[in-house]
């Protein structure tokens, strides 16, 4: 006999962690959710709009690092979905973007179970225009470069530093603070000027964001001098340039509207 | 007036209910509802009514009759037994006591009296007819409960989080009085009543942003709108564009997200496709400063994300060389955008560890693209504006390497109700666009990533009828 799946999932962006680049879908697919299954790079901003009576499940997937395993979590989806749960699929930035959203939409569609993507805010569009960073130029870059510095284990960095290292492109690196060390030096090894400016965003958008600018060369020591922790987003290229002079954002306390019963209970 | 109207603060100490019949169990579950323990007693055995409070330890009983000891330790008196004399002495003990004391039916020989109350908390309604008529006063609040629906709770929640930062922002309390009961009467209260709190959020934050600029400043919203389907707006980008006075958009923007701006606010269009330039970017940075100069909030709203393949920068490099402030909202870029609604993720452990955005805009026929560093394995590349130079860039990636048959997609008005995908591969792209007429605005997307559409393919346009979003002028 066959099962019925009457549930959906639905893969959602929550952006990088200001509230604020919620979008209405997003929003709106929360509110409905019965079951919100995230991860840890959601901000804490954002998971206190889950309504009270929503179950929450913490996949607590950190960038690299997984509490729980991807089967598990493609599982878990499943399964809810069987049961005829409207199940939110709640990921940092874009679900499209370094973050296996497209295994679980994999997943789900060999199980026959319906679902939906909203696309969400990507870490690079929102750390870099929190930081006055544009990502083209007209005449300074004409591309954008996603990459992710981290690798599977299982697998030594295997880059092709020719072709990241594009002085007129703007390289934005993914998960990157463990080998900056490594991406800097191979990326001037392999031409690009060791005085590029570069940047790492740390909690990008948020009210902790910390920017760190230096010249390429001396972007790591000035990372590992700053303390920064992940999540941590690298932007190399000319545009950098722009980010002092760009500088806009100043991280003050959300709108209380943002914060939900728990929040303002436990402030008080 | 006989009575004083007060609310008092339930207390940790308990109230003593004396009595266990129907009129002392109204009694108990008066004070139980808002949070007071109780202590009653009475002869008889415990009413099984009252079990639930009991066994959550809100309330103890005490099988005896009612002594002087029993006022030990506690703040309020409920004198509620069926026998006269015993209320009377009860009532007596209690005001030597200095307690205040209610007395069943005997409202005068008591200190204080129950109101009838309808309870939307933090929203309380109490209501007296001074003892006179219980039934009158039940009547009363039958009808103040149709008047003020359950809403009302919610509504009084919302507004107590925003106290804080209007009395920061508008420190004149006359001020802020003609704040609030603006806020009220306006469509803050209908959109509550409405299930509609993100909006009522909204409608909030931007009278206190409103307020908070009496002074008049200008400022430049650089506001990145979407793709086109509005749903993808995000909260900032909504919360700016019902804030600004005037808006300055481009082609790109779709028209249902244009007609979410403010009803009253200029618009200004600006063209900006490569054929009708209405008015070339530096006539754009110009005019953005010189309306911000009039004191004016002026929202620059660009299709998909201001900082990709928008100009943005040039734009903002202006108004910080003049000294105007300006914030940037990113958006949803079209990538993003259309790789969600088309099924095709730009990233995919196993098909793509990168991706790369590039322009495919032609300049005096030719692409000035860095082609080797395109043509990658395991690489997505998403060009934005590729649709006059399709030509050349199927040429050039297949000339630099790239497999003819590499897969490829085009990506027409995406995530509108006229989205359009076409499959294919490299080295057929230019005659799709021929043969199918794609227009503008479409997304190129070239990569392995591209055989997943077949099996993620989950949103359903409309039927296909070509530029009906997108304003064309
Ligand atoms: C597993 S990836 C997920 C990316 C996500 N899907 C997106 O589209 O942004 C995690 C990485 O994203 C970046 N990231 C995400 N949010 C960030 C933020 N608020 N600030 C800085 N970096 C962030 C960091 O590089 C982090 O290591
Ligand atoms: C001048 S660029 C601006 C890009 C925009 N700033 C962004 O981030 O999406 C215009 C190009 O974006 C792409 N584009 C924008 N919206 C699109 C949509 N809804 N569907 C397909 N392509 C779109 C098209 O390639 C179009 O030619």
């Amino acid at each position: 006999m066959q099962r019925q799946a009457t549930g959906k999932v639905f893969l959602v962006g929550a952006g990088p962690g200001d509230p604020g680049l919620l979008t209405m879908r997003a929003r709106e697919r929360i509110e409905q959710a019965d079951v919100v299954v995230y991860d840890r790079l959601v901000g804490e901003a954002i998971l206190e709009l889950i309504p009270q009576g929503t179950t929450r499940i913490a996949a607590g997937k950190a960038c690299g690092k997984h509490s729980m395993r991807q089967e598990e979590i493609n599982e878990l989806l499943v399964s809810l979905a069987f049961r005829g749960r409207r199940v939110v699929r709640l990921k940092g930035g874009d679900p499209f973007v370094f973050g296996r959203g497209s295994e679980e939409a994999l997943y789900l569609r060999r199980h026959g179970i319906p679902f939906e993507v909203v696309p969400g805010v990507t870490a690079a569009l929102a750390c870099t225009a929190y930081a006055g960073i544009p990502l083209t130029h007209r005449g300074l870059s004409r591309a954008v470069h996603l990459v992710t510095g981290h690798f599977r284990d299982d697998q030594p960095l295997r880059i092709d530093w020719q072709r990241l290292a594009d002085p007129e492109a703007t390289l934005v690196i993914y998960m990157g603070l463990g080998n900056l060390e490594t991406l800097a030096r191979g990326l001037i090894d392999a031409g690009l000027p060791a005085e590029t400016p570069a940047a790492a965003i740390e909690r990008g958008t948020t009210l902790d964001q910390q920017v760190v600018r230096a010249p390429l060369e001396q972007l790591p020591a000035r990372v590992q001098a700053a303390l920064l922790r992940p999540p941590v987003l690298v932007v190399i290229g000319r545009t950098v340039a722009f980010s002092e002079r760009l500088d806009w954002f100043v991280p003050e306390a959300p709108p209380e509207a943002w914060q939900d019963e728990i929040g303002a209970h436990t402030a008080r | 007036m006989k009575y004083l109207p007060l609310f008092l603060l339930t207390s940790e100490r308990p109230a003593l209910v004396a009595g266990a019949g129907r009129v002392a169990r109204r009694k108990a579950e008066f004070v139980l509802r808002a949070g007071q323990r109780v202590r009653m007693v009475a002869p008889g055995p415990f009413p099984a009514a009252l079990h639930w409070a009991r066994a959550r330890g809100m309330l103890e009983y005490r099988q005896g009759n009612v002594e002087e000891a029993d006022l030990e330790g506690v703040g309020l008196v409920f004198a509620a037994t069926d026998d006269r004399e015993v209320n009377a002495r009860l009532a007596r003990w209690a005001r030597q006591r200095g307690l205040h004391v209610n007395v069943a039916d005997r409202p005068e020989e008591g200190t204080f009296i129950v109101p009838s109350v309808l309870d939307r908390d933090p929203v309380l309604v109490a209501v007296s007819t001074g003892g006179t008529s219980p039934v009158l006063a039940r009547r009363l609040r039958a009808r103040l409960e149709s008047l003020i629906p359950s809403a009302y709770g919610r509504l009084a929640r919302l507004l107590d989080a925003y106290r804080e930062r209007a009395r920061a922002r508008i420190p004149d309390e006359a001020a802020r009085r003609r704040f609030w009961e603006a806020l009220i009467d306006g469509p803050v209260s209908e959109l509550v009543f409405a299930g509609q709190e993100a909006r009522a959020r909204l409608e909030i934050e931007t009278a206190l942003e409103r307020a908070q600029g009496a002074r008049p400043e200008g400022e430049v919203y650089l506001v990145g709108a979407g793709p086109g389907d509005p749903d993808l707006l995000t909260f900032r980008a909504l919360r700016l564009m019902q804030q600004a006075d005037v808006v300055v958009y481009d082609r790109l923007v779709s028209k249902p997200i244009l007609e979410m701006t403010r009803q009253d606010a200029e618009l200004y269009y600006v063209g900006k496709q490569k054929d009708d330039h209405a008015v070339p970017q530096e006539g754009i940075n110009q005019m953005l400063v010189d309306l911000a100069r009039q004191g004016k909030r002026v929202l620059r709203l660009k299709g998909g994300d201001p900082f990709v393949f928008g100009r943005g920068g040039e734009e903002i490099e202006t108004l910080a060389e003049h000294g105007i402030p300006f914030q940037v909202v990113p958006g949803i870029t079209a990538a993003s955008g259309c790789a969600a609604y088309a099924g095709i993720p730009l990233t995919h452990r196993d098909y793509a560890q990168s991706c790369i955005f590039v322009t495919g805009h032609l300049k005096d026929g030719s692409l000035d693209l860095n082609w080797e560093a395109l043509v990658q394995p395991r690489q997505t590349v998403v060009f934005y504006m590729g649709l006059t130079g399709i030509g050349v860039i199927s040429e050039r990636l297949i000339a630099h390497g790239m497999s003819p048959d590499m897969p490829a997609a085009l990506v027409e008005q995406g995530t509108t109700p006229n989205q359009r995908v076409l499959i294919g591969t490299v080295a057929t792209l230019p005659e799709i666009v021929h043969r199918a007429e794609v227009r503008a605005p479409t997304l190129t997307i070239v990569g392995e990533v591209v055989r997943l559409h077949e099996k993620l393919e989950w949103y359903q346009a409309e039927e296909h009828r070509p530029g009906t979003v997108f304003s064309s002028h």
